[in-house]
This record gives C-alpha cells, structure tokens and sequence, in this order.
C-alpha cells in the first residue's frame, strides 16, 4: 500500500507534464454520455421520467412494434407483423423467432424469445393479481395514466409465436401507445427464476431484455455501464462499451464536452449553444421535439381549487418575457397544451395575455384583494422543455410580487422531487411533458385526466368528468378532421379551468463531439445509441 | 505511556458513545416515521416493517431502542438507502477507500512539500526567499477550497487541458471497484489496459490532490518554521554551536528532530481540516467518496445513508486525533509528562 502510494505521489509529477493521454483500442470502441441524472430504476414500465427511459428504453430493451418517425409510420420489431379484427377490438401480433435475451453474470437464458415473454411483459402490469403487479411500486404510471390499463381487456397466447390483444372498445391510439418507449418486453424466464430464488425485485435492478446492450452496472450518482450484446437480432451495435457518466451539473457537462471527458450531452445549455456550435470539434444537433413546459397549480391545495385563483395566476405572469430569457429564441410561445408539430394543432390563442391589472381584479373577486403566499417548486434538472426551471421560478416570482402574491422557490433532487410531487405535496411546479407518440390523446390523458391525478402524473392533480368524458369522445372518433375539432373544445376546457399555464414548446437539443455519428435523437422517445460510432482513431 | 493511552482511548470510547447518542437521536427528530429513517423500510405496512419494529425493540422504551440501535450498529447492519433500497453498510467500503485514498495523498504531498520548505525558510529568516514563501503560503491559506478547485479546473482542464475536468478514471477502463482506492483497484484489476488505466488515474488525481493538499501545505509550511526558529533559541543549539558543529549538523542532528514535535501535534488538527475540505472537494471533482455521498444525501433526504456518513466521517476524525496524540505522545516523552504532571 504504501509502495503504492509512493509511485502514485512520485508519478503525479510527471502526470501533469504531457497532455490526456489516451489507449485507442479502449476510446474506439467506447462511448461516455453525460447524462442529466440517476435512473430511477432500470424498466421504463414503472416510471415516466425522461431520465430513466434514455438510460433503459432503446438501449436494453426492445418493443413489439417501433414508430419511425422519418417515415411517419409504425415498422415491425419483436412482432414481424400484426393485424386488426373485429373493427379494431382484437390484434394480431406474430412474433420474430430466434430473438436472443441477454447472457449476464445473473443470468443464461435456456430459450429465445417467445409468447410467453409478451404476456409476462403486459400482464404484469395489467393483471393486479399477478405476482410481478407489486414489485418495486406497481405503479405503472404511463400504462395507468394513458388508459392502456382499462383498454386491454386481456392478452392471449395463441401459440408460442402468435400472440392476441383484446380491447374493451376500439383506440385508434393502441398501437402508437404499444410503440412508445414504455411498452417494452422482459424476459418471463428470467422472472421465474427470480420468484424462485426469492428476489422478484431483482428483475428491475439487474436488468435482463433483448436490446442492442447490456446491462453491466449501476453506481448511483457515478457511472452505468453497459456493454453490447453480442447475439442481438439486428444489426449489431458498433460501440462495444456504453457508459453513463451522471453529470447533474449543466456547466460541467457542457465543459466536460469541451475537453472531451464526454462524447455526447443531453440538454446543452441554451445560452452557451451559438458559442459551442462554431468549433468543428463539437456539433449540436436538435429535434423538434412534441412537449409543452407548463406552470400547475396543486387544485387539491386551497387557494388553488378556486379557478378565479388559477385564472389570475395566469394572467399575472409575463410569459414572452419568459421565453425570451430561459430559452434565448429556441422555443415557441405555447398557444395551448398542443405544440405546433401535432395535426390537431391550431394557432388560435388558447392561454391568457399578460395582464397584471385583470389578475389583481380577479384575485380580488375570488377574496385575496391582498395577496397570498405560495409556493413554486422549481425542477433540479434541465429537461428539453425547461432548460432553467429555476430561473423561470425567479421570473415567475417576480411577476407575482406585481400582484401581491409572494412566491418561495422550492427545490429537491430530482428523483426526491418527483416522489414528493406524485404524493401532491406542492402547491404550484413548474414541468412539463414530452409526449410519447404522435396522438394529440397523449398530451391530455397522461397529464390532466382522472387516472393520471390517481396515479399521480396529472402536477395540477385536477380531475372534471366532463374533461373525462371529452377525451373518450375525441379518441373514439375516427373521422380526423371531427377529432380535430374534440381536441380544439379540450384545449378550450384547459384553458376556462386554468390547472396549469402552459408556457412553452421548445426544441430538444444534444450536443456530441465531431468523431461521434449516428446518435438519434427522436422526437418521440428517449436517445438510442444503437447506431452510434466513432468516425476516426482521433480521440481528441 | 499505559496510563495516558488508557486515558485517550477512553475519552474517545465516550466521545463515540455521545456521537451514538446523538446519532440514535436525530432519527427521531427527523421528519417521517423513526423507524423508517432507521432502516430504510419506506413502506409501513410490509412484513419487513413488522419485523423490524420488534428487532429494533419498538415495542418497548427508548433504552431498549438504544440498545438494539447499539447491537444493530455493531453487527453492521445499518439499514437501507431510502433511495436505492440498498443496504447502507456495503456501500460504505468503496466510498471510504476512495476518500482515503485522496486524503493520503494530499497529506503526503503537503507534508513531502511544506517540512522541507518551512525548514528552509527559517533557515533564510528574513531573507527575501523567506519573505516569498510566507507570501505565497499566506495567501494560498487564504483561498477558499471551493473557489482554488474550480480555478484549478479552469486552468489546468480547460485552458490547457492538461487534465480532466472530474471524476476517478475514464469511465471506459472497465476497472472493478473493489478497495475504492482507484490505484489500488487497478492494480487488483485484470484489465488488459492496466498501465494506461494506471496513467489516466493518475491524471485525474492530481488536481485534487493538489487542492485538497493546499490547506495543510500551508499550515505546515508556516507551522514548520515557527518551530524550527524557536527550536534555534535553545541552549542546546547554542552548545552545539559552541562545540562548532556545522551548520547542517545542527539543523539535520538538533533542530528537526526537536522541531517536529509541535509539527506532529498539529497533525491531527490539519486532518480535521483535511476532512472538511474533502467533503467540497469530493463533490466539485466528482470524487466517489464519502463527501459526496454525504452531501447527495443531504439533498435526497435519505436518512440512513446521513447517519452513516455522519457516524463514519466523525468517527474517522476522532480515531485519527487519537491515534495522532499517542504517537505524539509515544515520541515525545518530555509530553507525556507536561500532561501526567501531577
């Protein structure tokens, strides 16, 4: 120990003479991405946080079906094909054969990928008997707050290779929904064997699925690895060794870019963005992507379950100012829940003006002529919608004080933010949504309807019937230009009961260093280094 | 020398006791349910819950509680992390191994750096190099570790890229922690890269290393040539003189030897500093220590994993100071009897 140290002191001298020395074979076939934050777990099914589905979706998993986006239309993946019957209440999914799951130090698959994996893989959240339901939360929040819970009435094996969905009505949002990043496919023999060593959580923690990586492991707050795996049915990954290093810091991580610690971040700092673009060794790359930041206010919480309250809020705050100073020109005044990338979009106005005077009248009318005190809780993280929550708090805050409301800005980690959101512990946050697919529907059920204030998604934990009810009209309609309409009369139903203020669509940015290619950012979904290589030997 | 150790060690067996005490107590005056805070069990309605409210002695008194808390503690079963529900106690191994690993180093390069250095300048008192080295200790003293950490990182990562910017290693040398010591740990490892792992470690030890180092440097720079300068006052110097020693015969021979003592003394002190200044520099550096983890703690509210930072990096401190005063004491007897004088 001590000889050891004795070279290491000796050594550091010389350490600091040369440049970042670096072992190309290692660098070649590796790849660091900073990431924003800590997994909370390792399945997407459990969670809806952005952060865990780009460290688990695309990565160690696969789905049935995938959605590319280029094409603007669903491609087989697990399933080689699928069809509807009976005027879309029953589908059809025939599954690939030969599809390997993961070979790890817990865990030898004795057999390939079959029907049975796709029925553990739904009814584990679907079926509140099953012994899976309960493990590690059983919350199942995406499945939960989109209706996909009370949409399949159950999954049938037909054959191994031939599986049945069957759906209590039509959704013309079923398959969009079974192609986000949520629906993914464990492994039903891994999960046996862990009921019978008696570690089911396991299953979430040592990960086992059938995608491009594998999992390695976890180090809270330092690093995830993972390595590619070596049987996967599709084209094998060229980065041999994925790492995630959990770079919180937004400043660090852009300079760890810089010195090329990293090869690729997640929400570069939209000030420091025009600066980082002009070197030809870092490139910025940015996705219209479909989500909305909003302001909600708690309405379990009184002053808030009064809308003349709501309404004056909104009214109060100065959203062009906003915009103009947390997103620096990369995000567009929100004019309703829906960005300007969905077809059910119109460009008709559908939040309110700023207009402190009208908010102090209103304020009046509801009996605070003299203001209240409240709180807004304020993200930790950057998130493509809000790349400063913080910031936008100070702002908010400020615009406030005009009308005589004090504001604190409360804050926690990130992951300690969100359980305490999901018990409703706040009185107004500032967050946002990224829809998972394209349907219109996936902007309002997940965020505002009853299931998501039962299962805690919906911030303003707001629930109407009647909103309820608007939402079934507009996903069972199938006439387009009818649905349209449906989601003009929801965003006017937003907008008279104000739960939230939305503020803006932004775009999603990443940046990555030059020598990296191929690391697709979707517009829908979480990053997927699947088809990510380095270009030349140059590290540096 | 029995007596006074038996007196140190019992003063540190009830400084560890009062730090129990304390410890035992701030689970209840956390915010939530005692027992949760205690074991990590979040959900009150579990089996495990139950289990536990009977093996922690729930269901009698405080004293009781106390005692199970005590045999819990001892048995290392200190509960599970709120966050990631995995058991405390194994996580603590790698994070002190690391935090050990940085304070060693830093320790050893203020002390290879600030004896000879304070030695030299007594020996040029008032001389202009003197003058120059007071001044930089004095102001390198006076710069606040957080703020030398981020100015190294812009200088030395930054400007001239002559490091990396945080963290142990490249993430890509797959190097297995087992110690938490990255150099020990690579060289446990069998990574067919082990001397470039060697080498990156290295390059990323060394800002922090010197940050940390900063602190003590100067303290013992400045603490060095005070005592050798009264060190010079002595008799036996003026004898040694006299007899017409050599100059470096009276300093190697009479003056360090002597001049260490008050050195020594300090050290236990310098390492509480140390202590405190690794606990910012683990988080700026993103150093897999204790101080990070406790500080990320702080931030999760998550209970036990605080109480264990708390208990292990006080505890270490005070072991630390003991071990410190007795070997003080062992070395120096003239001590010893200024503290037994009856």
């Amino acid at each position: 120990m001590l000889k050891q140290l004795m070279i290491a002191s000796s050594t550091l001298v010389l350490a600091a003479c040369g440049p970042v020395q670096t072992d190309s074979e290692v660098y070649q076939d590796g790849l660091v991405y900073c990431s924003e934050g800590n997994p909370e777990i390792f399945n997407p099914q459990l969670v809806t946080s952005g952060t865990t589905v780009d460290a688990t979706s695309a990565q160690l998993y696969d789905r049935l079906l995938d959605y590319d986006a280029k094409q603007q239309q669903f491609v087989p993946a697990l399933a080689r094909g699928w069809q509807a019957f009976e005027q879309g209440q029953r589908y059809r999914f025939n599954l690939r054969e030969n599809v390997q799951f993961h070979t790890t130090e817990w865990f030898t698959p004795t057999r390939t990928f079959n029907a049975d994996d796709v029925l553990f893989s739904f009814q584990r959240w679907l079926n509140e008997q099953h012994p899976y339901h309960q493990v590690n939360g059983g919350r199942y929040p995406f499945f939960r707050s989109s209706g996909l819970i009370k949409l399949i009435e159950k999954v049938e094996k037909v054959d191994d290779y031939t599986v049945d969905f069957h759906l209590t009505q039509s959704d013309s949002s079923f398959l969009a929904n079974l192609a986000t990043d949520f629906a993914v496919v464990l492994s039903q023999e891994y999960a046996e064997q862990l009921l019978e060593t008696g570690k089911p959580e396991q299953i979430d923690r040592l990960p086992i699925g059938t995608g491009p990586f594998e999992f390695e492991l976890f180090r809270k707050d330092f690093v995830i690895r993972y390595s590619a795996h070596e049987g996967y049915w599709r084209e094998q990954p060229e980065i041999k060794t994925l790492v995630y290093v959990i770079t919180p810091n937004a400043n660090k991580r852009m300079l760890k870019l810089v010195t090329g610690e990293c090869d690729v971040i997640p929400y570069p700092l939209v000030d420091e963005l025009s600066q980082l673009d002009q070197g030809a060794e870092i490139q910025v790359g940015s996705s219209v992507s479909p989500n909305v930041s909003f302001w909600a206010f708690n309405t379990q919480h009184p002053p808030f379950d009064n809308v003349l309250v709501r309404r004056a809020l909104a009214l109060a705050i100065n959203r062009p100012a906003i915009i103009q100073t947390i997103y620096n020109g990369n995000a567009r005044l929100a004019t309703g829940m829906l960005p300007e990338t969905s077809w059910a979009y119109s460009p008709v106005q559908q939040t309110y003006p700023y207009n402190p005077g009208k908010a102090r009248e209103l304020l009046a009318e509801a009996g605070y002529p003299n203001g209240f005190s409240m709180d807004i809780w304020a993200m930790p993280v950057q998130r493509a919608y809000n790349p400063n929550a913080q910031r936008m708090a100070e702002l908010i805050q400020s615009d406030l004080a005009q009308v005589g409301v004090q504001a604190n800005i409360v804050s926690y980690e990130w992951n300690t933010f969100r359980q305490r959101l999901v018990a409703g512990q706040h009185d107004s946050v500032l967050i946002g949504w990224v829809a998972d697919n394209a349907d219109p529907d996936n902007f309002f059920r997940p965020t505002l309807s009853c299931a998501a204030a039962r299962s805690g998604n919906n911030r303003a934990q707001w629930c109407n019937p009647l909103f309820d009810q608007l939402l079934i009209d507009a996903i069972t309609e199938s006439d387009l230009d009818q649905r349209k309409h449906l989601y003009q009369a929801i965003e006017d139903f937003v907008m008279q009961q104000a739960p939230l203020v939305p503020i803006a669509n932004s775009l999603r940015f990443q940046a990555h260093r030059g020598d990296i290619e191929g690391v697709e950012l979707p517009p829908y979904g979480g990053i997927n280094f699947r088809y990510a290589r380095r270009v030349s030997d140059a590290p540096l | 020398m029995l007596r006074y150790s038996l007196r140190r060690i019992v003063l540190l067996l009830v400084t560890l006791w009062l730090l129990s005490l304390l410890i035992f107590s701030l689970n209840y005056w956390y915010p939530g349910d005692t027992l949760t805070n205690m074991t990590g069990i979040a959900d009150t309605h579990s089996l495990a819950y139950q289990e536990a409210y009977v093996a922690r002695g729930f269901n009698d008194g405080l004293m009781t509680q106390y005692g199970e808390f005590i045999r819990h503690l001892l048995s290392s079963d200190w509960g599970l992390s709120l966050v990631t529900q995995q058991p405390v106690f194994a996580e603590i191994k790698p994070l002190l191994g690391a935090t050990i690993e940085l304070g060693l180093l830093a320790m050893l390069l203020a002390m290879v750096l600030g004896i000879p250095l304070g030695v030299y300048a007594a020996a040029q008192q008032r001389g202009p190099i003197d003058r120059i080295i007071m001044g930089i200790s004095l102001s390198a003293y006076s710069i606040p570790v957080f703020w030398l950490a981020q100015l190294f990182i812009l200088l030395f990562a930054i400007k001239l890229g002559w490091s990396p910017i945080s963290g142990q290693i490249n993430p890509l040398y797959a190097i297995e922690t087992q110690t938490g010591s990255i150099l020990i740990d690579i060289w446990l490892s069998d990574s067919p890269f082990k001397s470039a792992a060697f080498y990156d470690a290295l390059n990323h030890l060394w800002v922090p290393v010197i940050v940390l180092a900063m602190m003590p440097l100067t303290m013992l720079i400045r603490i060095m040539r005070n005592a050798v300068l009264d060190t010079l006052q002595q008799n036996y110097i003026k004898a040694a003189r006299a007899r017409g020693l050599s100059d470096s015969t009276i300093m190697l021979r009479h003056t360090l030897p002597n001049a260490l003592q008050p050195v020594v003394r300090q050290l236990g002190l310098q390492f509480s500093v140390l202590m405190t200044n690794i606990v910012i520099t683990e988080v700026i550096f993103n150093w897999p220590g204790l101080g990070s983890w406790l500080v990320k703690s702080i931030y999760e509210r998550d209970f036990p994993v605080i109480q264990a930072g708390l208990l292990i990096l006080a505890s270490l401190i005070l072991l630390v100071n003991v071990l410190v005063d007795l070997l003080h004491a062992w070395r120096y007897p003239q001590v010893r009897k200024e503290i037994d004088a009856e």
